[in-house]
């Protein structure tokens, strides 16, 4: 049940059509709606589906699992690994866990604000980058660190960020850093 | 020369006997005896000292130096260089890569000696992917045990004598909880795991799940068994993607070989588990909303009882534990609830890990039995604090647990004495904090990360914690307001008496934690606008600035030099601290050590810019004066010409006044000319700066002794308006021993006035100072230049807790100067005429830890020793004869110095200002400029009723800069010195000058923090900031 | 897989063999280097360094080591890091092994040559 879990970019949603996402949900819905509790494994799996939670999934989720809409969007609501927006093509996720916080993980991010241009929780433009923040992914020892569709990059330096953002889109982020 | 009693501990461990260890310990003895130090020095052979790779290796005390690969050939260097002249042979002591830590110096192998394992027993060790490797090492035997030997009960009374109790925080016995769940009638019932490692900083469950999965699930069985549960489910978190593929990966293995599934082992034992993950909600860490969570809905808390035990998940009986606790389950079923018993205190048994994290040396997971002292934690098994900055506080617990000042790291940590000091032991998160965490900030992040994940359902915490985050960011913006401390601490009460859960009653704590330990703080903050760490940004424009005592504009004057525009740079640095060319050389310039540059490299060599840049001056450009008649007729006496009193009058004469210093000595400077030599100070750049103040309308009255020749009261009959006490702290402390009464002993200060001030001071041969701070080690290097053959440091804590700055401490051993630390003196040795023979010495060794944070330096055991000398100076403290100088006014004092608010120097007496050394006990030259300057805009506010500090007000330098440009990392100029050898003899300037172009790149290093920030300060408005601005 | 655990007895008999094969004396793999591969490890380039000690066990023909991986060793910031065991018993732990040439100094002084590579030894 952790197969599509862990994958939190937008894997597979540029070649699947919403039908075939749509079947594979289906597929998903049918195996788990009768075990206790399945709620939250379905939607997390979903989610690793299609990268986000359209509200067409969570309709299906819903009606697949015999539950209201409403309780359905409330649990999405309460839990912060779950989105109802399109991601970019690469999620960021800053640690700001108290390791990563004391060691300047504040830093990191005021940094890659300033250099993609948006907010936590929003999107670039040209939808490469997404920009979260994170409680704690247990290295503590690296800090501060990032990660990026699940890569873990550590000893993050703020003046140096573009050259950890050049690694994913080096076109975004123009010359790429300069490095010696 | 006689030498202190050292020890050469030689192993004699097989594989160092196989490696030469022999006739290296044979070869020492004849090199000791040739050199004629055998009597003093003890040739030890030991056994097996560990690292036999490295063989021979030797040990030499007191200094704890390892030396490795010795050989025969290596001795005489040994013995001449480390035991003669006190100089560690690096050659033989190997370094870490990257860092200068020495390898072979014992402690950084503490960090794995001290642990004791028991839940990182396989970490780390074996396979994870491979059970076949966890059942070599008695892995799935206690759960064989128990489905065999064991009835249930019994395995319930096992757990509950051993004393194990939930490592998750809360730290209720284990045994107990599963009895109530055993206890309760249920065909259904639960077991749970709790491996969301909320606590944001505690990543130990991540490691054995990732390490030693089997651990886990074997503990899981064995409490199934004992309560009576088919199914288990680990709640794991999904920002742990590595955990839950090895754990997924663990359970299938296990189930494949039937330890999971049907009939386990042919006994009739059924029992199942299944990983339910996480979805980023920190509440879902409390037992009623992780339930909630894995029934499949919003993960709120409820109110308890009916607690799990009874009603848990689906509304059976439930036992929640978290990884750590199941882990410790198999060894203590196999070994028994007395082993494990035994480790620990008396209320908590066994160990704990904690993640240790934050600023400290050795970052990562450590397993220790409960109460070692905090300490023993920070600096034995972590390392200390790295980057020579000073540690603050220890926060465990996380959001839940508060911080841990460095004046308690002598507590014993276990979970009631955690508890008294408003910590918790929680999950184990160890977050080592130094000066550069501001403890307003910090609980500001716990409320900030409260506050985002309290799920709302109980008013206290939804609305309590709101309150609490805005009243804590208003004071970290420079807005808090009188009465806020207790808001915070009313607040904090309320919502730890009545929030629903776990997370809200302790949603508090490191708000009330940090205000109990760190009240000043909050003070700085709310009254002085002042982050002393330099990180509530909205208050200052750079953290250099910030962190300058004087509050000098240092990107400006620094970007100015990059532009070689020197005059202007040197204007700039004399608004606001007119001492530039004598703080250019002797400033400890806390601002280096906030340098932001510094984090990315090296940071600037400001204190050098700044030495550069006044070498360039060469007409003295006088500040800004503001000519006031008023003020001109108005009579102010500053006492005493060193640094406060200097920047007093300089500050006062930019304001129209024309003050009269009165000094003591024949020339000006105050320790400046009496106690700093001329080697770090030369006394024409000292002229100068006093001769620009001078120019200014200053007099400068010698010969005028406080309290002798005029006294206070005389100065207000002869009709001065205002007094400021610059007088410094000029008195030398006692050692207080007997024989330290005589000729031959001499006072620290005493000394070096006699030289610096008189020209001449009578000096030994052989000569120990005693004392670690700046005084010993200029007295020390005077001493040498003087003509003293050796010259030894006697210091009774270790040579790193030495107060003196490390690069003094540096010269003095590139000049030949041997420290010896851990050396405490017990008496003064004579010979029937009085004449000094030598100090007679005890060893120290470590204690517990004191209130400096420090360990205590205690009597060894090593028998006493003599440090033949002929002279012995004393520099262990200094002090002030109020008395003498004040009279009978009714000025009041804090301990041995004048009690004086911070901000404006004013004493318990309206017309009488301090500061400086006076005021605060023996500082730094930069912190007596501040206070001389505050005190000056206080004077002239006493006087006037307004404050004219025009100085004060922020001014944007038209520097070139281009804010989007990467930094390139380059290296920070070097600092030129003298030779060694040369300067040992000479009162010439150690440091020499750089040339244009290096001074210029250097200051270019300056990534220009204020950049864009000083227009929006301004903008403030001059009047207004004047009037409001008094830090 | 191996067979199902049938009995207690079962589970020690798959200890003792798990034992024997574990055991490093007198077996053709005399010398095991376990590589530290939990989040903290991997985020420091963990994985490379098992392909660094792969590649350079190869090149110096060694057949008398194994390759392991495991979980974190405590000391996150000295990742990435290896462990090197002997059949004696002894035990040596290497740190910040970030590159290439580092594993090739110990592959060749410590594993060829018996003697540890010091400058990258954190503890033995």
């Amino acid at each position: 049940m952790t197969d599509d879990v862990g994958k939190t970019g937008c894997s597979g949603c540029e070649e699947a059509s919403e039908e075939e996402l749509l079947a594979r949900l289906d597929e998903v819905i049918e195996k788990y709606k009768e075990k206790p509790g399945a709620l939250i494994p379905v939607l997390q799996m979903a989610q690793g589906i299609f990268g986000y939670l359209p509200e067409v999934a969570l309709k299906k989720v819903a009606k697949g699992l015999g539950k209201p809409y409403s309780e359905v969007a409330g649990v999405v609501g309460f839990y912060s690994f779950f989105s109802t927006v399109p991601r970019g093509r690469n999620l960021i996720r800053v640690c700001l866990g108290t390791a990563c916080y004391v060691r300047g993980g504040m830093q990191v991010l005021e940094a890659l604000k300033k250099q993609l241009g948006i907010d936590v929780g929003e999107t670039t433009e040209d939808r490469e980058f997404s920009l979260e923040v994170a409680r704690c992914f247990g290295a503590c020892g690296l800090a501060p660190v990032i990660t990026i569709n699940d890569v873990v990059h550590h000893r993050v330096k703020p003046a140096r960020i573009n050259e950890v953002l050049a690694q994913y889109a080096p076109e975004a982020v123009g010359a790429g850093g300069r490095s010696e | 020369m006689e030498k202190i009693s050292n020890q050469v501990l030689i192993c004699t461990g097989g594989g160092c006997i196989a490696s030469g260890a022999l006739e290296v310990s044979a070869a020492f003895s004849k090199e000791l005896a040739d050199m004629g130090i055998a009597q003093n020095t003890q040739v030890i052979e030991t056994g097996c000292l560990g690292p036999c790779a490295v063989g021979p290796v030797v040990l030499i005390y007191p200094d704890g130096v390892f030396y490795q690969n010795v050989h025969i050939e290596d001795v005489h260097e040994i013995c001449e260089e480390h035991l003669l002249k006190g100089r560690v042979v690096t050659r033989l002591v190997s370094h870490a890569p990257g860092t200068d830590r020495s390898v072979a110096e014992m402690e950084d192998v503490e960090f794995f000696n001290r642990q004791v394992k028991i839940v990182l027993r396989n970490s780390g060790i074996i396979d994870p992917l491979k059970i076949e490797e966890y059942v070599a090492r008695e892995g799935y035997q206690a759960l064989a045990k128990v489905l065999t030997e064991m009835k249930p009960e019994e395995v319930v009374s096992e757990v509950l004598r051993s004393g194990l109790r939930g490592r998750g925080g809360a730290g209720f016995p284990t045994g107990l909880k599963w009895k109530f769940a055993r206890q309760t009638e249920s065909d259904v019932k639960y077991i749970l795991c709790n491996a969301d490692d909320g606590d944001p900083g505690a990543f130990m469950d991540r490691s054995v799940l990732e390490g030693d999965p089997h651990s886990l699930i074997e503990g899981m069985a064995i409490g199934a068994y004992a309560i009576g549960a088919k199914q288990g489910f680990v709640y794991l978190r999904a920002e742990y993607p590595l955990a839950v593929e090895r754990l997924q990966y663990a359970i299938d293995q296990a189930r494949d070989l039937g330890l999971l599934g049907t009939d386990i082992m042919g006994t009739g034992f059924e029992f199942d588990l299944e990983i339910r993950m996480g979805s980023g909600a920190f509440v879902c860490g409390e037992e009623t909303a992780l339930m909630r969570s894995i029934e499949g809905g919003r993960g709120e808390p409820r109110p308890r009882p009916p607690f799990p035990a009874v009603k848990g998940l689906w509304d059976k009986p439930s036992v929640l534990n978290n990884v750590e606790t199941f882990a410790n389950i198999a060894p203590i079923i196999l070994k028994g609830a007395e082993w494990y018993a035994s480790t620990g205190t008396e209320k908590s048994k066994g160990t704990k890990v904690f993640a240790l994290g934050g600023a400290i040396q050795h970052a990562g997971l450590v397993e220790v039995p409960i109460g070692v002292q905090l300490g023993e934690i920070v600096y034995e098994i972590g390392g200390g604090v790295p980057n020579g900055k000073e540690l603050k506080a220890v926060q465990l617990g996380g959001p839940s647990g508060g911080c841990i000042p460095k004046t308690d790291l002598n507590v014993p940590v276990d979970y009631e004495t955690l508890q008294e000091l408003g910590a918790i032991m929680g999950s184990g998160g160890c977050i080592v904090m130094d000066d550069d965490s501001c403890m307003v900030d910090v609980a500001r992040y716990f409320l900030d990360f409260i506050q985002d994940e309290s799920c709302g359902k109980c008013p206290p915490c939804r609305v309590g914690t709101k309150r609490m985050l805005e009243i804590v960011t208003r004071i970290c913006n420079g807005e808090g307001r009188e009465g806020d401390i207790e808001a915070l601490e009313e607040l904090g009460t309320i919502i730890k008496d009545t929030a629903l859960c776990g997370l809200g009653q302790t949603a508090a704590n490191p708000v009330l934690s940090t205000i109990r330990h760190f009240r000043h703080e909050y003070e700085a903050h709310i009254k002085d606008h002042y982050c002393e760490a330099g990180v509530c940004s909205t208050m200052f424009t750079s953290k250099c600035t910030n962190a300058c005592p004087a509050n000098v504009n240092v990107p400006g004057f620094v970007s100015l030099i990059g532009e070689k525009r020197f005059d202007e740079a040197l204007t700039l640095h004399r608004e606001r601290n007119p001492l530039a060319s004598i703080c250019g050389r002797v400033c400890f310039h806390p601002c280096e050590s906030k340098c932001v540059r510094g984090g990315l490299d090296e940071p600037v060599a400001i204190r050098s810019l700044k030495r550069f840049m006044t070498e360039q001056e060469t007409e003295v450009r006088l500040p800004q004066v503001k000519v006031n008649t008023e003020n001109a007729a108005k009579k102010i006496a500053v006492v005493g010409s060193g640094p406060a009193g200097l920047s007093c009058a300089y500050f006062l004469a930019r304001l129209g006044y024309k003050p009269t210093v009165f000094e003591k000595e024949p020339s000006s400077g105050g320790m400046l000319v009496q106690a700093i030599p001329a080697y770090r100070l030369p006394r024409e750049e000292l002229g100068r700066e006093i001769s620009m103040i001078e120019s200014m309308g200053v007099t400068i009255k010698h010969g005028m002794t406080l309290g002798k020749d005029f006294t206070l009261q005389g100065l207000k009959d002869e009709g001065y308006e205002a007094v400021f006490l610059g007088v410094g702290a000029p008195a030398g402390v006692g050692m207080g021993i007997p024989g330290e009464r005589g000729a031959g002993v001499t006072e620290a200060l005493t000394f070096l006035r006699d030289y610096n001030v008189h020209g001449t001071a009578a000096v030994g041969t052989e000569v120990a100072v005693v004392g670690g701070g700046n005084s010993a080690i200029d007295a020390a290097r005077t001493a040498l230049r003087l003509g003293a053959e050796h010259v030894n440091i006697l210091y009774r804590r270790q040579r790193e807790q030495m107060p003196a700055w490390a690069e003094e401490i540096l010269a003095a051993d590139e000049e030949g100067i041997t420290v010896l630390p851990l050396t405490a003196p017990k008496q003064i040795l004579r010979d029937k005429d009085g004449k000094v023979l030598g100090v007679l010495c005890q060893k120290m060794a470590l204690g517990d830890y004191d209130r400096s944070g420090r360990r205590a330096p205690v009597a060894g055991r090593n028998p006493d020793f003599t440090v033949a000398c002929d002279q012995v100076i004393a520099a262990v403290g200094q002090s002030l004869d109020a008395k003498a100088l004040i009279g009978d006014l009714p000025v009041e004092m804090n301990r041995a110095w004048f009690k004086v608010d911070r901000a404006t120097g004013a004493t318990s007496v309206e017309w009488i200002f301090a500061g400086g050394d006076a005021a605060t006990g023996p500082a730094s030259v930069v912190e007596a400029v501040g206070a001389g300057e505050r005190a000056a805009v206080a004077i002239d506010q006493y006087l006037t009723g307004a404050n004219h500090a025009f100085w004060r007000r922020d001014v944007a330098v038209d520097v070139w800069f281009d804010p989007d440009a990467d930094p390139v990392t380059t290296a920070r100029a070097a600092v030129v010195c003298l030779d060694p050898e040369a300067r040992a003899c000479t009162f010439d300037e150690v440091e020499l000058s750089w040339n244009l172009d290096t001074a210029c790149a250097e200051a270019k290093r300056c990534l220009r923090c204020d950049y864009g920030k000083i227009p929006v300060a301004a903008a403030r408005g001059v009047g207004a900031e004047v009037q409001e601005e008094v830090k | 897989m191996a067979d199902k655990i049938k009995s207690p007895a079962d589970l020690l008999a798959m200890a003792g063999k798990a034992k024997e094969d574990l055991d490093l004396r007198g077996g053709p793999k005399e010398i095991k280097v376990t590589v530290h591969m939990g989040t903290c490890g991997i985020a420091a380039g963990a994985r490379d360094v098992v392909v660094a000690f792969l590649s350079e066990i190869a090149d110096a023909k060694l057949s008398n080591v194994t390759i392991h991986q495991s979980g974190c060793a405590g000391l996150c910031e000295m990742e990435p890091m290896a462990t090197v065991s002997f059949a004696d018993g002894s035990v040596y732990h290497y740190g910040l092994l970030e590159n290439r040439d580092k594993v090739h100094a110990i592959v060749q002084s410590h594993l060829v040559g018996g003697k540890p590579a010091t400058e990258y030894l954190i503890a033995s």
